[in-house]
This record gives structure tokens, C-alpha cells and sequence, in this order.
């Protein structure tokens, strides 16, 4: 009896072997297909470099195919991987396709507005609920289950969501996504959905997986990558795919528009292109001193009689480092130190402090573009509170101790030499809530015996903190300075609504991300935005890298 | 197991049928169609043209008319279906967001867009050059509309010819728009200045006139100031144009911002910022100050009527002073209605452009207070001054007519506007907030503008 079973299963094993090696063949002839007609006719409306991409994917899949099928020929179990995982791939590809095609992406954003519609339905499903755990309160022991409250509940609930469904247009989506894929676009899509979930299913069956030797091992690793799938999908296509196209695009003078040039390297000789020239004295004109055709002035050091002028081909670029640095150099040791000190305090039992901590972070989660508008009124120079405040404490000062201290009336949006500031004490403020919840967390981390035992020896409050907080605390200081210094790096949001024009007075608040936008979205000058983007990376990862030696260094844990 | 599948199927149900209830809306004739496909399908149902538009409102209101027009408007162009899609606000980055639609192959049909993005979107073909369509159109005629921004939207880059046989038609103009004066008569009064109207009237307005009533009314307080404007091209742009001076030389193919006609109107404008200190800070929003009652005169579009009049001191307005060159140098605002170049219905969106464009249409626009309309007709002029308040109205009126010679806003077909708004700008509020001096800018600023030019 179980040898008959097991020819049975030998002999259908074989012959889905035999259909698995042939649907590689057919694969690998359909993609290799495809390639050469890619590479011959091009694809419509396909850039050139995306039609490059086509046609290396398509080879790869031709290739691998192919190599999957002589696997399947030697029953080595790289060939259940490698059909799985095209598979895979191209049963995505024609999922997302036949959600295109019914325009399925495009009509979430209108459910919102059918979504409203049905709501008070949702109110039966609410009622159902509720008779249904009366059923827990009011329990009638000679009821007949079929005719307790909990039935009734949970029909009342159904028809309630089958109301709700009806109302906010399933039946007109059915029919729309219906009618959509009657036409070929969708015929295509249900077919590739379907011979490749029937190719997934052949290939993973138990029968297939002892033929080709697969161990319980290579099992965890299929199912660890399909988890991870998902996940790797979005950050290949969203984060890693763009990446590797706006690094493309650094080399060209891409404008969104038309098909972009190569220009090598261009775009960052022209950002990097600097002149350092000698000035006799500390007003002599940058004409007389570089090609003011090729350089624009971006700043002059005065030595003495005479001085340096620094000039650049592109100027902004570098008015545009030297803010975004100003403001990193003073916005994170003004939203770290200050948080720190402040998670000290907030690190006690006393009564409402949980109320505090909620106050200072409540900044954190406000929306940057709403707070950025309240600073705005705040700020204003003319009949904004800040001003208002300090004109009267300077009144009230003057007149109590009959001094003479004239207001300042400090323009702090519209002036050259506080507008940054101004950007800063917004920004600074924004962290050091969340800053303050992180060092809360490291410091309930720190063992109280610590502190116990330093009492002991006769530490006083500040030795404490010198000496057992602030080392301890080393890996979330690290976290925090990395994170709020890269967020810094980045800065956008608040001097793009805070400040008319957003570059401020003369350029004063002009950052690198903001540049980039200008460049990338306003001129269109996507290449060269690439660019800038990827010299701002470059910046970025290099302050990291020189934080983590520093944290290497002198962390108190490594040593 | 059959308590925990009655939870999962209607579970998966409503995830199922929340997905599908998502394509069932492509049939609201409201909801935009994103896709370049379903925007150039015809409507299943009837068997028109769907044509989306798009224009940049202000505020509810102002979408509440558009959409009322692209409903009328619907009803009345047989075989094609409207859908009005409001654009964000200018906070809101209109143009960004629909360059990066049209990068995207998603923009609308016909969209409107300010006359100093013209001959960006021009040039790089983003735009319909809708020439044969107008010539083979009954009755259409350029002369129509106010000749500035004609001049610009007939410009053929080609030729560098304009008119009306350029071969070039880019759009037509939406509206049009000036500055004036919104004057707080109660601080005027206070102040025992004269009143501005009445100087006007006596053709006595001038930059002294000007001076005088600023200085004024700036004594009446630390907080109370003369005289308010905005920090961007608009405002510092009419005291250079005031005093013989502009931006660009006549061809506009090169800077000009160091002519002395230019350093003179932007020294006189610096005055009132340092020497005479009458004006709010450079570079803050002076409309807060106004409405609080604290500005006597503040320098700004039509566009800023709706907003005013909700204030509650008595106010009104008036057109700018004239200059040295005896003229206010004011700015003919416009912006256009233009066709993507993209479409797949270029007759029905000339359609569409001219239909937005008719008297009628501009009428009621114009009745919400914030444009004039940009046909050449008295009826339209007439019907725009019962739009009250402010009672006179015809300073903006004056502040376009040809006697007053207004600069259009125009686009850069030589070079890159944004670029050279973009140095110009920063300069500019270097001077008006002193950081650096008039003879300086004279001596630097056109070294680096003239790098925008095609050269």
C-alpha cells in the first residue's frame, strides 16, 4: 500500500517537475523576448535609461530562468529558490498591475469622500456589538443558543457592514474595477496573477521540495524572505530606486521635462568651483580682483589693509553651506543641553510631572508648518508679542530703576543678523521636547544603586550628574546629537513658511535643502539639484562617521 | 474556528470592499481624474470630452465661483465635460505643485499660471502654442485684451515678433491687476494730512505728497507707521519704474537695476526705510500692522480687497504718486489661462481658455473684489467699479490706463526669471534693511543678474 502511494506521488511529482522545468523555458523565451524587442524597438513612452533598466531586468529574469531549469534538471534546490523568487517577483509586478489597471490607487484618495457617507451605518455594526455582550451581562440559561442575543448581535452587525459597504459604493466599484479589467490591460494582469500564483503554488508543494532536496533550512530562509518581501520591495523601489536615479541624475542636466544629457561630472565642478583671491584693500571690488563672468563674491575676510575675497561659481550653494552649518553648530547643543537638564528635573516623582512632560513635548507633534506661521506673528517686528514683551520690560525696567536702556525693535525675520536666529529659536524649541522623552528613557535606565552607592561616598547632586548621569547617558546623548544633527542638516520646513522670501535678507537663511528645492523645483535644474543632494549626503555622513569615532572613542561602556 | 471565521470574513470583506468601493468614484463627475489615460478618455456616459482645469483661488470663495462657472460653463460647451480642480494657495506653492504634475504626466488640460512663468513654460514646450487654433477661430481677436500682457503671450521666440501674426498664442490673460494705496483714513485724519484722494485728483500726488502724509501720520506714534509693503519684486519694483528706472533694459535682454534712473527710485525707496524711517520693516508682513489700525498707507494689489474689507476703520484707496518720471510706475499684474502641451483635446481647451475668458465669465470673477478683468471693454470697467468697497475703485482703474503707462509683469524670454528674481531680491533687501549700501548695489548687481541671460 505505501509503495503504491508513493510511485502515485513520485509519478505526479515528476510530471509537475516536468511542467515547472517547462515554465522556466517558457520564462526565460518570454523575458529573452522581451528584451530583444525592448532593445530593437524601444518601449513607448519609456526613457532610454529606463528602457537600459528594462532590459537588464528582463535578461536577468531570461538568464536565471534558464539556469533555474537546468537545476531542476541536476534536482538541486537553488532551482525551487530561484523559480520562487521570480516568480514571486513577477506575480507583484501583475498584482500591482491589476490594481492599476483598476484604478484601484487612484480611487482611495475619492473613498474619502464616499467614506463619510456611511458612517451612521456603522452605527448599526455599533449596536449589534452592543446587544451581542448583553448577552454576557444577561445570560438566559433556557434560551436556545441560535436565539440568544449574541446571534442577533452578530446578524445585525453583518447587515449593518453590508449596509455601510452599499453605501459607500461597493456595488459601483465592483462593476468599475469589473468593467476595467474586461479590457486587455486587465486581461493581461488576471492572467499574469494567475499562471504566476499557480507557478508559486507548484513550485512550493512538499512533493517538489523533497524532489529537489530542499533542506528545512532553505524552508526558514524562503519564509524569512517573503516576510521581509514587503518591506524590501518598498525600500528597493521607494528609498533605494530614486536614490540610485537622483545619483544617475547628478551626472546629467535632467530638467523633468525632456530627456536628460550626460555631463559627467558638471554639476559638481560647477558647486565645487572656488576662488580665493587677494584683496589690497578690504573695499576693492571683486571685478578687479576674479572673472566676475565665471565667480559671484560669496563672502571677504579683512586682514589688516588688505583681506581675502572668496568667490564661487555658484555662490548660493555655498551661502547655503555656511547657514546650514551656522545652524547645526548652534541648534543642537541648544536643543540637547537644555533637554538634558530638563529630563533631570522631569526625572522625579513629584506630583504632575507626568502633565510636564507632556507640555514639552507637546511642540514635537505640532505640525512644523502651523508653528512656523504662530512664530511668524509672533515675530513680527511691528505688532508681534516677542517685541511687544521686551518693549514693555525695557518701559517698565527704565522706570523702576530710572535707567535709560533704548528698545531695541529687533526685526527678527527682516534682519540680515537675526534672521537665522530666528529659524534657530524656533527649531531648538521644536526638539528639546522629544530630546527631553529620550533622556528620560536613558535615565530611567541608569541602575539607582549607582547614585545610592555615590551618596554613600558623600557624592553631591552635581557629582552625580557629572559623574554617573551624564557618562551613562553616553549612548542616548550619542543617539540624540546624531539624529537631531542630521535632522538639523536637513533643515527646510520652518525657513521655507517662516521667512519672506524663504532665502531671508540677503540670503541670511538660505539652506542646502532649501537650495536644492529652489534648483530642483522651481528651476528645474533636477540634475544639478541631484547634485547638491548628494553633496548634502556627503556632508552629512561625514559629521556622522566623526560622531560615531568620537562616541568610540569615548564611550564609557567600550572602555 | 466558526466564531473566529465569522469575524474574519466580514473582516476581509470590508478590506476587499473598501478597496473596490475606492474605483467606484471615477464616475463622480466632481472627483479629478488623475491618470493621463482616464483624462483622455471620453465620459462613458455621455460621450463628451473631459477636460480638467485648474486656477489658483485665494480662498473659499473664490473656489465656491469657479466651481459655479465650471458648472455653467459645462452646461454650456456641447461635448465637453468640465472638472474644476482648485490649486493650491501661494503659500501653498501653486506652480511648484503643477510643474511637478506636468513632469508627471498629470496636469490638468488648462491651468492658469502667473505672466512671469510664461516663457518658462513656453520654452520647454511644457505649454500649447495655441496660434492656429485662434486664427481659425470666429471672431477671436488679441486686441481684446489689454495690449501688456497680449504683448507677452504673442511673443514668438522664434521670430522675437509679438501681435497679433506673431504665430504665437500662449494662453489669455485671466485678469488683471495693479497696486494702489490702501489708505486708514482715520490715521490720515488724525494725522491732519492731506488727503491723499483729493491730492490725486488735483494732480498734486507726488513722491513729496507721498512723503509728507507718511512722515505725518508716522508721528502719530512709535507703533503708527506711514507707509507698508511687502518684501518681494512688486513693491520695490514701481519706485524704480516710478523714477525712469525698471529692471531689464528695453528689449529685456539685460539688467538695468544700475541705471541712475534705478539707484535713484530704489535710494528714494531706502530713504523711506532709513532716512525718514516712515515705513514698516523691510521684509515683515505689513498687512497685520495695517489691519490692527497701525499703517496709514499700505502699497498693494487688488487682490487684497476681499481681506481688507473686513477691517473696521474707514479706509479707502488710491493710486500710487507719481515719480520723476511723472508717472506712478505701477505694474499691469496678469496672469494667463494656458493649454498643456500635453493635452489630448487641444480644441476643446481653446474652448475652454476662451469661455473662461468672455466678459461674463470675467464678471463674475471680478465681483468677489479681487481682479479687474483683462478684456478691453467698458461694460467690464463699469461693472468692476460698482464693485464696492473701496469707493474708488477707479484708482485701480487709473493705475491701468495707458495714461499712467504701467509696466506689464512680464515674462524673461531672453534669460531665467526665477534666477534673476532670485538675485535680485536678496540684494534689494540688503539694501532696504541697510545692510549694504545703494552705491555698492549700483556697482555689483548687474555683474551677477546678467549671468541669467542667454548670452
Amino acid at each position: 500500500m505505501k509503495v503504491t502511494t508513493r510511485s502515485q506521488i513520485d509519478r505526479r511529482t515528476n510530471q509537475i517537475l516536468r511542467i515547472v522545468f517547462a515554465w522556466r523555458i517558457v520564462f526565460a523565451l518570454l523575458a529573452g523576448v522581451m528584451a530583444s524587442n525592448v532593445w530593437r524597438a524601444g518601449f513607448p513612452d519609456l526613457a532610454p535609461w529606463l528602457g537600459m533598466i528594462c532590459i537588464l531586468i528582463l535578461s536577468a529574469a531570461a538568464i536565471l530562468s534558464l539556469f533555474a531549469a537546468v537545476q531542476i534538471i541536476r534536482r538541486h534546490h537553488s532551482a525551487r529558490i530561484i523559480s520562487l523568487t521570480l516568480d514571486y517577483l513577477a506575480f507583484v509586478f501583475f498584482a500591482v498591475l491589476l490594481l492599476n489597471t483598476g484604478e484601484i490607487f487612484i480611487g482611495l484618495d475619492a473613498l474619502g469622500e464616499t467614506f463619510g457617507s456611511g458612517l451612521p451605518y456603522l452605527g448599526i455594526v455599533l449596536a449589534g456589538y452592543l446587544l451581542g455582550s448583553l448577552d454576557d451581562y444577561f445570560p438566559q440559561r433556557d434560551r436556545a443558543p441560535e436565539n440568544s442575543l449574541k446571534v442577533l448581535g452578530r446578524w445585525l452587525m453583518l447587515a449593518g457592514f453590508l449596509l455601510f459597504l452599499w453605501r459607500i459604493g461597493t456595488v459601483e466599484g465592483i462593476l468599475y474595477f469589473m468593467g476595467r479589467l474586461a479590457g486587455p490591460a486587465g486581461l493581461v494582469s488576471v492572467a499574469g496573477v494567475l499562471i504566476f500564483g499557480v507557478a508559486i503554488w507548484l513550485m512550493g508543494m512538499e512533493g517538489i521540495a523533497h524532489a529537489l532536496h530542499a533542506k528545512s533550512h532553505h524552508e526558514q530562509i524562503i519564509s524569512g524572505w517573503l516576510f521581509l518581501s514587503p518591506n524590501l520591495l518598498g525600500f528597493l523601489i521607494f528609498f533605494a530606486g530614486p536614490l540610485l536615479l537622483s545619483f544617475y541624475f547628478s551626472f546629467t542636466d535632467s530638467d523633468a521635462f525632456n530627456t536628460p544629457n550626460w555631463v559627467g561630472f558638471a554639476n559638481y565642478a560647477k558647486i565645487l568651483n572656488v576662488r580665493l583671491a587677494l584683496l589690497s584693500s578690504p573695499d576693492q571690488l571683486a571685478r578687479e580682483v576674479i572673472d566676475i563672468k565665471k565667480y559671484d563674491e560669496v563672502g571677504r575676510l579683512h586682514i589688516g589693509n588688505g583681506g581675502v575675497l572668496f568667490a564661487a561659481a555658484d555662490k548660493f550653494f555655498w551661502l547655503a553651506l555656511r547657514n546650514t552649518l551656522t545652524f547645526v553648530l548652534l541648534v543642537v547643543p541648544l536643543s540637547v543641553i537644555p533637554a538634558l537638564f530638563l529630563s533631570s528635573l522631569l526625572n522625579s516623582k513629584l506630583p504632575g510631572m507626568k502633565f510636564y512632560r507632556a507640555i514639552y513635548f507637546m511642540p514635537s507633534i505640532a505640525a512644523v508648518v502651523g508653528i512656523s506661521l504662530v512664530w511668524q506673528w509672533l515675530y513680527n517686528a511691528t505688532i508681534g508679542y516677542i517685541n511687544y514683551f521686551i518693549t514693555t520690560g525695557i518701559g517698565f525696567w527704565n522706570q523702576i530703576f530710572n535707567t535709560a536702556i533704548l528698545d531695541p525693535k529687533i526685526q527678527w525675520v527682516s534682519d540680515e543678523s537675526t534672521a537665522l536666529l530666528a529659524v534657530i529659536i524656533i527649531a531648538a524649541w521644536q526638539s528639546i521636547g522629544f530630546n527631553t522623552v529620550l533622556f528620560l528613557a536613558g535615565l530611567q535606565n541608569i541602575p539607582a544603586e549607582l547614585y545610592e552607592a555615590a551618596t554613600v561616598d558623600g557624592a553631591g547632586a552635581w557629582d552625580k550628574f557629572r559623574w554617573i548621569t551624564v557618562p551613562l547617558l553616553a549612548p542616548t546623548t550619542f543617539y540624540i546629537v546624531s539624529i537631531t544633527t542630521i535632522q538639523a542638516m536637513q533643515v527646510f520646513e520652518q525657513v521655507y513658511i517662516l521667512m519672506n522670501p524663504p532665502e531671508g535678507p540677503n540670503n541670511s537663511t538660505i539652506t542646502l535643502v532649501l537650495y536644492l528645492y529652489r534648483k530642483g523645483f522651481q528651476n528645474f535644474e533636477q540634475g544639478y539639484a541631484s547634485a547638491i543632494a548628494w553633496i548634502l549626503f556627503i556632508v552629512i555622513f561625514g559629521l556622522t562617521m566623526l560622531q560615531f569615532r568620537r562616541q568610540r572613542r569615548y564611550s564609557v561602556y567600550e572602555s | 474556528m466558526k466564531k473566529s471565521m465569522f469575524w474574519k470574513v466580514p473582516g476581509l470583506l470590508v478590506i476587499v470592499s473598501f478597496v473596490l468601493a475606492a474605483c467606484g468614484t471615477p464616475a463622480v463627475v466632481t472627483e479629478p481624474a488623475i491618470t493621463e489615460e482616464s483624462s483622455a478618455t471620453e465620459d462613458a456616459s455621455s460621450g463628451d470630452v473631459a477636460i480638467r482645469w485648474r486656477t489658483r483661488p485665494d480662498n473659499q470663495e473664490e473656489i465656491d465661483v469657479y466651481s459655479q462657472i465650471s458648472a455653467d460653463l459645462d452646461a454650456g460647451l456641447d461635448g465637453i465635460t468640465l472638472t474644476y480642480e482648485p490649486g493650491g494657495s501661494e503659500g501653498a506653492s501653486y506652480q511648484d505643485q503643477l510643474r511637478a504634475e506636468i513632469a508627471g504626466g498629470t496636469a490638468p488640460d488648462v491651468f492658469w499660471i502667473p505672466g512671469t512663468d510664461v516663457a518658462d513654460f513656453a520654452t520647454r514646450g511644457l505649454i500649447l502654442n495655441a496660434a492656429d487654433l485662434a486664427s481659425s477661430t470666429e471672431g477671436f481677436n488679441v486686441d481684446d485684451f489689454y495690449a501688456g500682457p497680449m504683448e507677452h503671450l504673442t511673443f514668438n521666440p522664434e521670430t522675437s515678433a509679438s501681435g497679433a501674426d506673431s504665430g504665437a498664442l500662449w494662453g489669455l490673460p485671466r485678469d488683471v491687476s495693479t497696486f494702489a494705496l490702501y489708505l486708514n483714513m482715520d490715521l490720515i485724519n488724525e494725522a491732519g494730512a492731506p488727503d491723499p484722494r483729493e491730492l490725486a485728483a488735483n494732480g498734486e500726488w507726488d513722491w513729496d505728497a507721498f512723503l509728507d502724509v507718511a512722515q505725518k501720520t508716522r508721528a502719530l506714534g512709535s507703533d503708527v507707521y506711514g507707509y507698508g509693503a511687502s518684501a518681494w519684486w512688486g513693491p520695490y519694483g514701481v519706485w524704480l519704474n516710478a523714477s525712469g528706472g525698471g529692471f531689464f533694459n528695453a528689449d529685456r535682454t539685460a539688467c538695468a537695476l544700475n541705471t541712475p534712473e534705478s539707484l535713484a527710485g530704489l535710494e528714494f525707496q531706502r530713504s523711506l526705510y532709513a532716512d525718514y524711517d516712515v515705513a514698516t520693516p523691510y521684509g515683515e508682513d505689513p498687512e497685520p500692522p495695517f489691519r490692527a489700525g497701525k499703517v496709514a498707507m499700505f502699497q498693494n494689489g487688488r487682490w487684497a480687497t476681499p481681506g481688507i474689507r473686513t477691517v473696521e476703520f474707514e479706509w479707502d484707496v488710491v493710486e500710487l504718486p507719481n515719480g520723476p518720471s511723472g508717472t506712478p510706475g505701477n505694474w499691469l499684474f496678469w496672469g494667463a489661462y494656458v493649454i498643456n502641451a500635453n493635452t489630448e483635446h487641444p480644441e476643446e481647451a481653446w474652448k475652454l481658455v476662451q469661455a473662461l475668458t468672455t466678459a461674463e465669465t470675467q464678471g463674475k470673477i471680478s465681483a468677489l473684489g479681487a481682479n479687474i478683468p483683462s478684456r478691453v471693454s467698458q461694460e467690464a470697467l463699469d461693472a468692476f467699479l460698482t464693485f464696492t468697497p473701496p469707493a474708488n475703485n477707479q484708482a485701480f482703474l487709473n493705475g491701468i490706463a495707458p495714461e499712467a503707462d504701467p509696466t506689464a509683469e512680464g515674462p524673461l524670454w531672453a534669460g531665467s526669471w526665477p534666477q534673476f528674481d532670485q538675485i535680485m531680491g536678496p540684494a534689494v533687501q540688503g539694501v532696504l534693511t541697510g545692510a549694504t549700501t545703494v552705491e555698492d548695489f549700483g556697482e555689483t548687481i548687474c555683474d551677477e543678474a546678467n549671468k541669467v541671460f542667454n548670452q
